[in-house]
C-alpha cells in the first residue's frame, strides 16, 4: 500500500487537481442559470487557480520524484512553466468576463472550457510519457478550438475555429505517426527516457530523421513558427480577443515546454540535427514576424505576427543548450507573459469601449483615455525590448546567452528584427500620443465616458494595472526573476545532464 | 502453426489491406460525399479486421463500436444537416495544386516506406497475449497510464460541453451585466459589411 | 476458447502492416490538402488518425506482445479522435449557418 502510494506520488498534480476542482464548481454554479453563473464563476475560478499558483510555489526546489510510475515529473522546469500558464490563465480570465458578457455568450461554460485548457497544457508542460503527453496536448487543443469558435454567430470566429481545428488535428495526427515510430524502434516502451536510450543506440538513421522532423512539425505548429505559423494571424484575427491572450502565452508557453522536454531532451543524440532544424525556425520566424507586422492594419493580427517574432526571439535560448541559454528562455517567457497580456488587456478594453480593432482608430486617443494609451505604450516599448522595460532585459539576457555560445547569425538576425519591430511598435505609439485633437479618428472623437462601473470591468482593470506596473517596474527588480529562472534551470535533472553533456562546439 | 492457417491469414491481409486502400482512395476522390461517408465506414471495418490479426480483438470491438457506431454516423448526420446541392465553382489553380499535392505525397509515401523498411526492427519480439490482453490492457489503465486516463474524461467532458454549446441554437442572446441584447459576435465589428456570398439558388 | 491462431504472431510480416499504414496516412494527407468539402477533410484526418493506429497496433503485436501499450496508445487515439469528431462538426455546423457554404476555398472573411 505504501509503495503504491510512493510510485503513485499523486501530490505532484495537486495543482491540476485545484483547478480541476474550480472547474466542476463553474460548472455546478451554472446549472443555477446564468446569473448565478456571472456572479460565483469569477470568484471560484481565483480560488482554484489562486490555490494552485501557491500549490506550485510548495513544489518549488522540492526532490523531483517520478509520479505516475512515470507518466508526469514536477521538475523546476515543469513548476515554472506551469506557473507561467496558471498566471496566464488568471490574467485572461480577468480581461474576459466583460467581452463575454457583453457578446452575451455563457460564462459558466467558457471559464470551464479555458480552465479544461489550463489543465491540458500544465499537465503538458510536465509529460514524461507519449501517451500523457498526447493526451494533454489534446485536451489543450480541442479546448482551444472550442474557445476560438466561441462567438458563435459571428462568422470569423467561427471560421477561425475551423481552420484551427483542421491545422491542429492534423498536427496531431503528424506527431502521432512520429510518436508510433518512436515506440517502435524502443522496442515497446513510450516513456521518455527509454525512447531516449533507443534513439542513441540507433544513431542518426532514416528513422530518427524522420521522427524527429514529424515531432518538431507539431511543436513548431503549437508555438507557431515560420513555417508552421500560417493558422495564427487567422486565428488571433477570428477569436475572441481574451482567448487570443491565452493562446499567445498559456499555449505557447506549454509549446515550449514541449519541446524542451521532448526534442532537446529525447533527441539528445541529435544535437546538431535539431539545433540546425531549430536555427533555421527561429532566424524565418524573426524575420517574417516582423517584417510581416510592419503591413498589418487589425491590432490583433499584428499581435499575432508579433508572437511569432517573439517566439523566434526566445527560440535563440533553445539552441543554444547552455545553462544561460534555458534560464533566458524561462525568464523571457515570465516576461512574455506579463507585457503580451497587458498589451491584450489594453486592446480589450479599446474594443469593448469602440467596437474596434484597426490601428488607425486608435488615432489621438492619449486626450481621451490616458490610461489605456499609458499602458500600451509601456507594454509595446517592452516587447520591443526599450530599456528599462522587463522585456529589454529578457532580450538582453537571451542575446547575451546566444552570443555566449557562438550563435553569432541569431543574435545578428535577432538585434536586426528588434529594430525593425521597435519602429512598428513605436508607430502605434506614435499614433495615439502625437496627432492633434482634429486629426484624431471617429473612433475616438465619439469615444465614450470613462466608467468603471459595468459588472467585469473592475477585474480587467485590475488584470491592466497588474501587468502594467509588472512591465514597467519589473525590469529594476528583475534580480529576483534572474535567481528564478536560474533555479528553474538548476533544479531539472534532464536540463542539467543536457548542459554536463558537453556545450555544442562554438563554430569559432 | 500448420502452413494452410498461415496462408488462409495471408490471404485474410491482402483482401483487408487491399479494402483499406480501395476504400481510403474512394473517401478522397469520390465526388459524391454521402459515397466517400458510407465508404469511410467499410474502410474503418477493414481496419478493425486488421486489428483481429494482430491479436487485437478489444481494440476491433472498439474500433466497430466508436468509429463505425459513433464517428461515422456522426459524420452522415452532418452530412445531412449541411446538404445543400452547391455547385462548387473551379477555384484557379486547383490543378496545379492537386499535381503538386501529389508529388509530395508520393514522396511522403517514399520517405514512409523507406524508413519501414530499412529499419533494424526487433522482430520478433515476445509472444503476443492474445485473450488476455484485455486483463493487460485493465492494468495498464490502472497503473501507468493513469494519469492520461483521468486525463481523457476531462477531455471528453469538455468536448461534450463545447460542442452543445457551439451547435445549440441560443433564440434569444443578453448581456447578463446590463441586460441589453446581444449577438454572440465578436466585439470587434467588421467595419465593411461581410461580403456574405449566399450560394445561388 | 481462443482459438489457436489469435494467441500466436501473425505470419504477416511487421512491414507489410507498415505499408499499408503509410498508403493510408498518404492517402490521408492528400485527402486533407484537396478536398473543398469541409466535411470530407475531417474524414481525412479520421483516415491519417487510422493509419497511426494501424502503425501503433502492428508494433505492439510485433514487437511488445506481453505489455501491449501500444493497444493502450490506440484507445487513447480513439477516444480522443471521437472527441475531435464531435467538436469539428459542431464547429462545422456553426460554421454553416453563419455562411451557409462547406466549401473551403469560401472560409475567406480572414486572409488566409
Amino acid at each position: 500500500m505504501d509503495t503504491l502510494a510512493q510510485s503513485l506520488n499523486a501530490g505532484a498534480i495537486a495543482p491540476e487537481a485545484a483547478i480541476l476542482v474550480a472547474l466542476i464548481a463553474c460548472l455546478l454554479a451554472d446549472l443555477a442559470g446564468e446569473r448565478t453563473a456571472a456572479r460565483f464563476v469569477p470568484p471560484f475560478t481565483y480560488l482554484g487557480l489562486g490555490t494552485s499558483l501557491v500549490l506550485l510555489a510548495l513544489q518549488w526546489n522540492q526532490p523531483a520524484a517520478p509520479s505516475f510510475f512515470g507518466s508526469f515529473l514536477a521538475d523546476n522546469l515543469a513548476v515554472a512553466f506551469r506557473a507561467v500558464v496558471a498566471t496566464s490563465t488568471l490574467l485572461s480570465l480577468l480581461i474576459s468576463w466583460r467581452y463575454v458578457e457583453r457578446a452575451g455568450t455563457p460564462v459558466g461554460e467558457y471559464a470551464s472550457i479555458l480552465l479544461a485548457a489550463t489543465i491540458g497544457a500544465m499537465l503538458l508542460c510536465g509529460a514524461t510519457d507519449l501517451v500523457s503527453i498526447f493526451v494533454a496536448l489534446e485536451t489543450l487543443s480541442v479546448s482551444s478550438y472550442l474557445l476560438s469558435g466561441y462567438m458563435k454567430r459571428d462568422a470569423r470566429s467561427s471560421e477561425a475555429a475551423l481552420k484551427y481545428l483542421l491545422v491542429g488535428s492534423a498536427a496531431a495526427a503528424v506527431f502521432l505517426y512520429g510518436t508510433s515510430l518512436l515506440y517502435g524502434v524502443s522496442g515497446g516502451s513510450t516513456d521518455l527516457a527509454s525512447i531516449t536510450e533507443a534513439l542513441t543506440a540507433t544513431g542518426v538513421a532514416p528513422l530518427s530523421a524522420l521522427a524527429l522532423v514529424f515531432v518538431l512539425a507539431t511543436v513548431a505548429f503549437k508555438i507557431s513558427a515560420v513555417p508552421f505559423h500560417q493558422w495564427t494571424p487567422d486565428v488571433y484575427e477570428g477569436s475572441p480577443t481574451p482567448v487570443v491572450a491565452f493562446l499567445s502565452v498559456g499555449s505557447k508557453a506549454a509549446g515550449f515546454a514541449l519541446a524542451l522536454r521532448l526534442l532537446v531532451g529525447c533527441f539528445s543524440a541529435f544535437e546538431a540535427q535539431w539545433q540546425l532544424l531549430f536555427t533555421v525556425l527561429a532566424v524565418l520566424s524573426m524575420t517574417l514576424g516582423n517584417v510581416v507586422a510592419l503591413a498589418q492594419t487589425s491590432m490583433k493580427r499584428m499581435l499575432a505576427y508579433s508572437s511569432i517574432g517573439q517566439a523566434g526571439f526566445v527560440m535563440i535560448g533553445l539552441v543554444c543548450g547552455t545553462q544561460e541559454g534555458f534560464s533566458a528562455m524561462v525568464l523571457y517567457m515570465a516576461a512574455y507573459l506579463f507585457m503580451n497580456l497587458g498589451a491584450f488587456a489594453c486592446i480589450t478594453l479599446f474594443s469593448l469601449r469602440t467596437g474596434s480593432d484597426r490601428i488607425s482608430d486608435y488615432a489621438g486617443l492619449y486626450q481621451k483615455d490616458p490610461l489605456i494609451t499609458l499602458a500600451l505604450s509601456l507594454c509595446l516599448l517592452s516587447l520591443g525590448g526599450i530599456p528599462p522595460m522587463l522585456g529589454f532585459f529578457g532580450k538582453i539576457y537571451l542575446f547575451f546567452a546566444g552570443w555566449a555560445d557562438g550563435q553569432y547569425l541569431l543574435v545578428v538576425v535577432g538585434l536586426l528584427t528588434s529594430v525593425i519591430s521597435i519602429y512598428y511598435y513605436i508607430s502605434v505609439i506614435k499614433m495615439m500620443v502625437v496627432k492633434e485633437p482634429q486629426e484624431a479618428s471617429d473612433v475616438v472623437k465619439s469615444y465614450p465616458a470613462i466608467t468603471w462601473v459595468q459588472p467585469g470591468l473592475q477585474p480587467l482593470r485590475a488584470a491592466l494595472l497588474v501587468c502594467l506596473a509588472v512591465t514597467a517596474i519589473g525590469g529594476v527588480l528583475s534580480n529576483p526573476l534572474f535567481t528564478w529562472s536560474n533555479q528553474a534551470v538548476e533544479g531539472t535533472p534532464l536540463l542539467q545532464s543536457l548542459i554536463s553533456q558537453g556545450p555544442s562546439v562554438p563554430p569559432a | 502453426m500448420p502452413p494452410l492457417a498461415d496462408l488462409t491469414e495471408l490471404i485474410v491481409f491482402v483482401l483487408l489491406a487491399a479494402g483499406v486502400v480501395v476504400g481510403s482512395l474512394g473517401v478522397v476522390l469520390l465526388p459524391n460525399v454521402v459515397y466517400s461517408a458510407f465508404l469511410l465506414g467499410g474502410v474503418f471495418l477493414s481496419v478493425a479486421g486488421l486489428y483481429l490479426l494482430l491479436n487485437a480483438s478489444f481494440i476491433a470491438a472498439a474500433q466497430v463500436l466508436i468509429y463505425v457506431g459513433a464517428v461515422n454516423v456522426l459524420i452522415l448526420f452532418a452530412i445531412m444537416l449541411v446538404n445543400k446541392r452547391e455547385p462548387m465553382a473551379d477555384a484557379p489553380g486547383l490543378g496545379l495544386r492537386r499535381l503538386l499535392s501529389s508529388g509530395v505525397c508520393a514522396g511522403l509515401l517514399w520517405l514512409l516506406l523507406r524508413v519501414a523498411y530499412t529499419t533494424p526492427w526487433a522482430t520478433p519480439g515476445p509472444t503476443p497475449l492474445g485473450e488476455d490482453a484485455v486483463v493487460r490492457l485493465g492494468e495498464h489503465f490502472f497503473t501507468d497510464y493513469l494519469l492520461p486516463f483521468e486525463l481523457a474524461s476531462v477531455l471528453l467532458l469538455m468536448a461534450m460541453i463545447g460542442a452543445i454549446v457551439l451547435a445549440r441554437r441560443d433564440v434569444f442572446a443578453s448581456d447578463i451585466g446590463t441586460g441589453e441584447a446581444a449577438d454572440q459576435g465578436l466585439i470587434e465589428k467588421a467595419r465593411s459589411p461581410l461580403l456574405i456570398e449566399k450560394t445561388r439558388p | 476458447m481462443t482459438l489457436p491462431s489469435l494467441s500466436a504472431l501473425t505470419p504477416v510480416p511487421l512491414e507489410a502492416f507498415l505499408t499499408v499504414a503509410a498508403l493510408l496516412f498518404c492517402i490521408g494527407v492528400w485527402g486533407l490538402i484537396n478536398s473543398r468539402n469541409a466535411v470530407r477533410v475531417l474524414m481525412s484526418i479520421e483516415l491519417m488518425l487510422n493509419a497511426v493506429n494501424i502503425n501503433l497496433m502492428a508494433f505492439s503485436s510485433h514487437l511488445d506482445g506481453q505489455e501491449i501499450r501500444g493497444q493502450v496508445y490506440a484507445i487513447f487515439v480513439i477516444t480522443v479522435a471521437a472527441a475531435e469528431a464531435a467538436v469539428g462538426l459542431a464547429i462545422l455546423l456553426s460554421l454553416y449557418r453563419n455562411r451557409e457554404t462547406v466549401d473551403m476555398e469560401r472560409f475567406n472573411l480572414l486572409r488566409w
